[in-house]
């Protein structure tokens, strides 16, 4: 029981895929050919015994198969694919898609397989009106955006006789691919001491030293939303206190190494620098990002090496 | 791909388990007693095997099992062919199909074979009660079917529902394959000779008390529809048999006599009808007395009776004409010869009491008329429970007992009409019938069976003359259940009036709702033969003219079956898709709160929210104050804020456990 290829088909593609009839397909499975074999023995037995029965009984499972065919069919019209979201990952590691599917009927379905390239990677039920999601796991090789990959649905609902399945279907949707770390290294960058007042918007202290313009990765807690309210702008309250060194890890400070080591030592570094705390900016040749700290700031110095180039 | 993945669990092998037993159970009376034993050791030491992990037989001794089955089968049948061997295979091999299944493939095919196992049922019975009980066993089937395709367990319920939802979806196809696949004349290979097993009814010979014997028998024997109105209960004689030889004991048709030929003279009306005859595995056919038309599965035979060509193997219909008549003038030489021979055994206070008559009175007429005179003016008595006779039962009938059934009096005057040299014969077969006026037909049960007298008169024929008439008219105005109606109430026969009689026969309300409730099973039961094993090619093609089509051919009711069966199935599909919206489980919750509240007369007016009727509902509910409020803000939040699984479920478990006070009923 294989799910055809059908490469001249084009697949389903959107941000939202909703399966129609025209996009799904039916066969029996070797189950149902085996009923289709009874149902030729008993129409046999009730032709050759002249039995009012027996044809009853024959046409009632035949009849039993066809509406069947509608179950299965049913099982898949009008779900609701949509992808969530997926973490970035490093280059090498697995990238964990999510596909949520959606049931808007008030029947369950049940037993709805996802497929990628005829392999079944998740099984799923779904009561009614209710959503669930299959995880997609996709190994990466390099940095950048990954795609969805596009999968299939199939099911043999309800009595396995007949199995239903989609044509392709890609949910457009990306998944960031950081460079693949480094090794550890020290790192060699630039101390910036002048700069050192002039900290991010995250500063430790609880002295409040003025405010600049909002960049993204601030903290909402920090906006100066009297100030939005009054139509200037949003700008970001910062503080100062304790003083901590800035590093700028810089891609000229790697000469001499092809550009993916680079972008995987840099890599390496900004882990290491949040790590360990430090307030790091990096520098690359066609852009900047100035010294910060956190959770946000170190997703987009890792996005800034992830699509450098593109 | 979509192939299943998981295992069936335990659980779910006991669906099989079930199905098995109620598909298998009615077949019990049909197969040997050992394979039932066999059967249900092999479905419990699979059972014992899920639930107990007892040692499950390997593959030598499975083989070695079919083996010994299909060696078993052989000594009990002597084949393993046929309906009865092959059943009793298959019902073996199922089970140990079963004990060897791992897979859910393995259990589907004996799912299967269960559904082949009720086909083969059917070759036994096609009775409505059994197609009922059948129906159950197929939905269950058909629901362990559901279950074993389920991959995480569900309620019950919800294997039959979807099951049972299919099922009833599929009717509308199953009636237009059921009507419009073309029936075929005559099966494909001949049927093996034990298709038909042995029936109860009239035989080929009369002793006293063979009839008798049917008399508590109330199957039906047949079933008739008249074009017009039903003759008067009188008249229903119901010719089956002709009996020309006896021993003085025991009367036997005999050697076939030349036939009378062609009616020379009818007399009174003619009537039409339509019998549908139960098997008898016998060949006669029964008419109306007399027949005067022959139906296409019959040939005529002497003593004016139709046979069939066939042993009456199962129920058949035929269309008949009866009318009074005369077949001849003069009786041949050989007709004459067995009509008159008198058995050895007839005393002489026999033959001097047919001497006497024959004396007194010149015309053979008057000599009939004279002996059932003496049955009438005798202390004679009709009974259901007659004495037994010895070896000359006809001299110790009329001279000794004096009490005896139809046959008595058939045989006694039949035996008396040959010693006074009027030649006679004794007519078996049934006499009146129970008019149903649910489906306006008549039952004629084993219970109505009868036997009566026909004398040769010279220039009228043979004449029917019944001397039970002479006493117990009853049995022949009324029937044989007002007989026993009044022997029951220790009622003389024949000496009643008719008031008397009418009061007597009176039945009581049970009685009556009991007679009617009878009557319409059987009238629903008559239909369903009609449709079921009597819709073959000849009434298919009746019921194709009703609706207009003229000669119709297989390939055009084939295509006209694919055609409807493709609209039919649009509409399924059409209407499936006809679905409720989506049901909100938050508004679904509090609607469920609501619905409380509303039992003490809290009701939320259309244009108060559910903060404001909350609060209402507050001040009247103190002591629930805190859930109210909780669960309207919950609610709140659900629907106009940002919801979670968890807050969802907390609202529906404080719904769940709100309390309206106990012991009073408010009402606000």
């Amino acid at each position: 029981m294989k799910t055809p290829a059908m490469p001249w088909v084009d697949p389903l593609s959107g941000k939202t895929v909703s399966l129609t009839g025209r996009s799904l397909y039916m066969l029996p499975t070797r189950n149902g050919f085996m009923f289709g074999l009874l149902l030729f023995v008993l129409l046999l037995a009730a032709i050759n015994y002249e039995n009012g029965l027996a044809y009853a009984l024959t046409f009632w499972l035949a009849s039993m198969a066809v509406v069947s065919m509608l179950y299965t069919h049913r099982n898949l019209l009008g779900l609701k694919i949509s992808a969530g979201s997926c973490l970035p990952v490093f280059a090498g590691d697995t990238a964990q898609f999510v596909l949520n599917l959606k049931n808007e009927l008030d029947v369950p379905r049940l037993g709805l397989s996802v497929l990628i390239s005829k392999n079944e990677v998740g099984r799923i039920d779904l009561e009614a009106g209710d959503q669930g999601s299959v995880v997609l796991p996709v190994k990466t090789a390099r940095r950048g955006y990954v795609d969805m990959p596009s999968v299939n649905l199939s099911t043999n609902f309800p009595i396995g006789l007949l199995y239903t399945w989609s044509r392709k279907i890609q949910i457009e949707h990306q998944c960031l691919v950081y460079p693949k770390p480094g090794p550890q290294r020290p790192i060699i960058g630039g101390r910036d001491h002048e700069q050192k007042r002039e900290l991010g918007a995250r500063g430790d202290g609880d002295d409040f030293i003025g405010v600049r313009e909002y960049q993204f990765g601030d903290s909402p807690k920090h906006i100066d939303w009297k100030a939005a309210a009054r139509g200037q702008g949003l700008q970001t309250k910062r503080f100062g206190g304790e003083a901590r060194s800035i590093v700028w890890l810089d891609w000229d400070s790697l000469e001499g190494i092809d550009a993916e080591t680079r972008l995987s030592q840099l890599c390496r570094w900004v882990l290491d620098a949040e790590e360990q705390g430090m307030i790091y900016g990096l520098r690359l040749p066609d852009s900047t990002i100035n010294p910060a700290t956190g959770e946000t700031h170190r997703h987009s110095c890792l996005e800034a090496l992830a699509l450098f180039g593109n | 791909m979509a192939k299943p993945l998981h295992q069936p669990d335990a659980a779910a092998l006991n669906w099989i388990i079930a199905s098995a037993i109620v598909v298998m159970a009615p077949h019990t009376m049909e197969q040997p007693v050992w394979l039932s034993f066999a059967v249900a050791g092999l479905l419990a030491w699979r059972y014992a095997g899920l639930h107990h992990a007892w040692y499950q037989p390997g593959r030598i001794i499975r083989i070695a099992l079919a083996i010994l089955l299909a060696g078993a089968v052989f000594k009990e049948f002597g084949t393993l062919l046929g309906r009865d061997a092959g059943m009793a295979m298959l019902a073996g091999l199922i089970a140990l199909k079963f004990i060897e299944s791992r897979t859910i493939r393995d259990y589907l095919l004996v799912i299967f074979l269960l559904y082949l196992m009720v086909t083969g049922d059917f070759l036994y019975s096609q009775s409505l009660a059994h197609g009922a009980y059948m129906v159950l066993a197929v939905i269950l089937c058909t629901a362990t079917l559901v279950r074993l395709n389920l991959e995480k367990a569900r309620l019950p319920q919800f294997s039959f529902r979807l099951a049972g939802s299919m099922l009833l979806k599929a009717l509308p196809l199953l009636i237009i394959m059921y009507l419009l696949f073309p029936r075929l004349q005559g099966g494909l290979w001949g049927l093996p000779s034990d298709a038909y097993a042995g029936r109860t009814g009239l035989s080929d010979s009369m002793n006293p008390g063979s009839i008798n014997q049917l008399s508590q028998n109330t199957e039906p024997a047949f079933r008739v529809e008249f074009d017009g109105p039903v003759p008067a209960n009188k008249d229903l004689y119901w010719r089956a048999l002709v009996m020309w030889d006896t021993d003085g004991r025991e009367w036997r048709a005999g050697k076939r006599l030349p036939l009378e030929g062609a009616p020379i003279r009818k007399f009174g009306e003619a009537v039409n009808y339509t019998v549908t005859l139960e098997p008898s595995n016998k060949p006669w056919l029964v008419a109306l007395d007399r027949p005067s038309s022959l139906p296409k599965i019959a040939f005529p035979k002497s003593g004016y009776l139709i046979q069939s060509k066939r042993l009456v193997q199962k129920r058949i219909r035929y269309e008949m004409q009866s009318q009074q008549q005369q077949r001849a003038n003069n009786l041949i030489r050989v007709t004459r010869q067995r009509s008159l021979a008198l058995p050895e055994n007839t005393t002489d206070r026999v033959r001097s009491l047919a001497a006497s008559w024959r004396q007194e009175y010149s015309s053979d007429r008057e000599v009939a008329q004279a002996a059932l005179r003496y049955f009438n003016q005798n202390e004679f008595v009709y009974t259901l429970q007659p004495p037994l006779l010895g070896s000359n039962p006809v001299d110790q009938f009329l001279f000794g007992s004096r009490r005896g059934f139809c046959e008595h009096y058939a045989t006694s005057f039949a035996t008396l009409m040959r010693a006074a040299g009027i030649p006679s014969r004794i007519v078996v077969g049934y006499q009146g019938g129970e008019y149903n006026e649910n489906g306006d037909y008549l039952i004629v049960r084993q219970s109505d069976a009868h036997s009566w007298t026909e004398i040769w008169l010279q220039g009228e024929g043979w004449v029917r003359v019944d001397p039970t008439a002479a006493i117990a008219p009853e049995r022949i105005e009324l029937g044989i259940d007002a007989v026993r109606q009044l022997q029951n109430q220790g009622l003389p026969l024949g000496t009643l009036s008719p008031e008397l009689l009418e009061r007597a026969m009176k039945l009581g309300a049970i009685a009556r709702a009991w007679r009617n409730s009878r009557l319409m099973w059987d009238a629903f039961n008559l239909q369903w033969y009609r449709w079921v094993s009597d819709y073959g090619w000849s009434r298919q093609e009746k019921f194709l003219n009703s609706l207009g089509v003229f000669a119709p051919t297989w390939l055009g009711m084939l295509a006209g079956l694919l055609g409807a069966v493709a609209v039919v199935t649009f509409g399924i599909a059409w209407a499936m898709q006809l679905r409720r919206p989506p049901k909100d489980p938050v508004l679904a919750a509090y609607k469920i709160f609501n619905r409380k509240l509303a039992k003490v007369g809290l009701i939320r007016k259309p244009s108060e929210g559910a903060k404001d009727f909350a609060e209402r509902s507050a001040q009247c509910l103190p002591d629930q104050r805190q859930s109210i409020l909780t669960i309207a803000s919950i609610y709140n939040e659900l629907r106009y804020g940002e919801g979670s699984k968890e807050l969802l479920e907390k609202m529906r478990r404080l719904i769940n456990d709100f309390k309206l006070p106990k012991g009073k009923l408010l009402k606000f």
